[in-house]
């Protein structure tokens, strides 16, 4: 209960296990819609901490020195054009994995609403990534 | 100056407010060290990650205990 409340307050203590930050793209399209919900799911089952990709082009302090606290950086990209990924690089930062939507079998194009089938392939197909 | 100590109250939120506490009072300036627990005045500030240093308005540190040379160099 007490870390279900944490996540939903968007912050996360750095007493708990390695904190591995999920900046996902959260694009204009479906695959970007899919990084997003991913990250989100993510976070609720506890396995990293959804964090603001657009903070980190807008150079956002707060947003910036919360990167620098993490143990871990994901990326998740929607499609091949890698702008979460390429973000958090010209930022300074080093990206430990990289995940790519389009690249796990899903199509760019098409509809914004997910379907929750569709979720729950990929997120097992990102769960599996990000273990290997 | 106003210096907040963003977090839950853990231990390393709990470690972080005594060395910036033992640096003003090392270096001998006039501030006030506040312990912010409200998670919302975090998200203010763009922190995702406690514990967090925030000095006049400025993130200092966010997600890591800070050393006692880094809070003094903030602060001179």
């Amino acid at each position: 209960m007490a870390e279900e409340l944490k996540i939903t307050q968007g912050v996360k203590c750095a007493c708990e296990a390695a904190i591995i930050g999920l900046y996902a793209c959260a694009g204009g399209s479906n695959v970007g819609q899919m990084a997003n919900k991913v990250a989100v799911e993510l976070t609720k089952q506890g396995k990293g901490k959804i964090m603001c990709t657009v903070g980190i082009g807008g150079n956002v302090p707060g947003i910036i020195k919360s990167t620098e606290g993490t143990d871990e950086i994901v990326a998740i990209d929607g499609c091949p054009l890698l702008c979460a990924k390429k973000s958090l690089e010209r930022a300074g930062f080093t990206v430990d994995k990289g995940i790519v939507i389009t690249e796990l079998g899903m199509k760019k194009g098409g509809s914004l609403d997910l379907q929750e089938s569709d979720v729950n392939e990929i997120l097992v197909k990102v769960e599996d990534a990000l273990t290997n | 100056m106003k210096i907040e100590i963003l977090g839950s109250g853990c231990a390393k939120c709990k470690k972080t407010k005594e060395l910036v506490e033992q640096a003003v009072a090392e270096l001998g300036i006039d501030a006030e060290v506040v312990k912010v627990e409200d998670i919302n005045a975090a998200l203010d500030y763009g922190v995702m990650i406690t514990p967090a240093v925030v000095i006049d308005g400025d993130v200092k540190i966010a997600g890591k205990v800070p050393t006692i040379e880094k809070v003094k160099e903030w602060l001179s």
